[in-house]
């Protein structure tokens, strides 16, 4: 690792620690390096509901700078029941949290990203979106991801969520709030009905010529499926 | 804010995990944090609404940041190895808010990023950082995938996935093995970037 790439260390749920991650950040501090101080709080977790863990979401970033002198945080505020950062409350939280910390100081923040849905399917682009579209309207600098379906299988995601993070991020950057506010109700509301019967998608393997590295047929239909859905909300980016 | 002597470090933050007052971890988890946050959220009148995401009232965002203030300063941080808590004031908080970076050069070279704050309705977009983010990838598969993050334009910077195995052998936490890994890990990501053309990526 050099100094100006992100030298992570977690904090624990909920505002606790441990000395193993005091022992990392001294290791930092000492080395003169750029920091991520890292913690997910968890909705519907020790902090109760919407309101409390956003409350919490607060107070943690906070500790990121004081405890560890951070240099930025990474947030990802993650739904207890279905493990995931893009769910309409937990993206409340991570908005609301981003919002209130933006309009105070000039602390430097960041969010990562947890689907249901995996790769090759046009349920994880939307839910992928519609975090980019809340973390770039509520003022985050830093986007991270995605690890898809819920990041815990083997190969189980790949680039083309992080074009669809990267796109829909460039698409409403400078958009009027309330607007976007109106587009993100719609946009969630397509894709929680489906949480129960969320797909798993296909693994990188399946999804890129893992030769030329180039994206599958059938992943680019799906994108471009994603993308009319996103035009027929309102965005223009995908009409240049 | 009244004057500190300096800003808090990391040792100081050591030195009150071992002398802070004593606690039962269960206390924290199931009273002191759920209570004080609803405490807070009362104080504050805080009342969110599912169906705006991003909130459009003032009065609700100053609500929540000092909320947040309050959080931090009335509960502190639990530290779960020497069971105490570690205690701020409100000035220690304020003034590290105060210190903290403004900001910071992410990669080098032709692929440096100069990251600095941006407000909720700037038309700057934010830094693109594409990765698995810690999920895990196989070892046949650890380059490929991180190659095509770092082919796509629009991401700046990567954030990379965990190598399930290494030499075939679980990099479990806290072996030798483990030690394999990440330096595995962190020389497949910088190959990755160089064969995409894109020597310097931020990681």
């Amino acid at each position: 690792m050099r100094p100006d790439d992100s030298h992570e260390v977690s904090q624990l749920n909920e505002l606790k620690i441990d000395v193993s991650a005091l022992c990392v950040g001294a290791h930092y501090a000492l080395a003169g390096v750029n920091v991520m101080v890292e913690q997910m709080p968890i909705y519907g977790g020790y902090a109760g509901g919407l309101e409390e863990t956003t409350i919490v979401d607060v107070a943690t970033t906070l500790n990121s700078f004081v405890m560890m002198q951070g240099t930025w945080h990474l947030d990802g505020p993650v739904h207890v029941r279905w493990g995931i950062t893009t769910s309409r409350e937990v993206l409340a939280v991570a908005a609301h949290a981003c919002r209130a910390i933006e309009e105070h100081t000039h602390l430097m923040l960041g969010n990562q990203y947890y689907t249901l849905a995996g790769p090759c399917t046009v349920m994880c682009l939307l839910e992928t979106a519609a975090q980019a579209i809340t973390d770039t309207c509520s003022g985050r600098e830093i986007l991270s991801g995605v690890a898809s379906c819920k990041g815990v299988t083997t190969d189980l995601f790949t680039a083309m969520e992080a074009r669809m993070m990267g796109e829909a991020a460039h698409a409403v950057a400078g958009m009027d709030t309330h607007e976007v506010n109106l587009l993100l109700d719609k946009l969630i509301g397509l894709y929680e009905k489906d949480y129960k019967t969320a797909p798993t998608g296909k693994k990188f393997q399946e999804c890129y010529d893992v030769k030329t590295l180039t994206p599958s047929d059938e992943y680019v239909k799906v994108y471009d499926e994603a993308v009319k859905v996103l035009t027929d909300l309102g965005l223009t980016y995908w009409d240049k | 804010m009244n004057a500190v002597a300096r800003n808090l470090t990391v040792y100081d933050v050591y030195d009150r995990a071992k002398n802070g007052p004593k606690m039962d971890e269960k206390k924290w988890d199931y009273e002191v944090v759920p209570q004080t946050a609803k405490a807070l959220k009362k104080k504050y009148n805080i009342k969110m609404d599912k169906k705006t995401i991003i909130p459009e009232d003032k009065e609700l965002i100053d609500g929540l940041f000092n909320a947040g203030l309050d959080m931090l300063v009335e509960c502190g941080v639990y530290c779960i190895d020497t069971g105490r808590v570690i205690k701020y004031t409100r000035d220690e908080v304020l003034h590290a808010i105060e210190a903290a970076p403004d900001h910071f050069t992410f990669g080098n070279g032709a692929e440096a990023h100069h990251i600095t704050p941006r407000a909720y309705n700037s038309k700057k977009a934010p830094i693109i950082q594409g990765g698995p983010t810690g999920s895990p990838c196989s070892e046949e598969m650890f380059l490929p995938i991180h190659q095509a993050y770092a082919q796509e334009p629009i991401v700046d910077t990567i954030v990379d996935g965990v190598l399930q195995t290494v030499c075939g052998h679980d990099p479990q936490p806290g072996t030798p093995w483990e030690l394999m890994a990440v330096r595995s890990e962190a020389l497949q990501v910088r190959e990755a970037m160089m064969r995409a053309g894109r020597t310097g990526m931020g990681l």
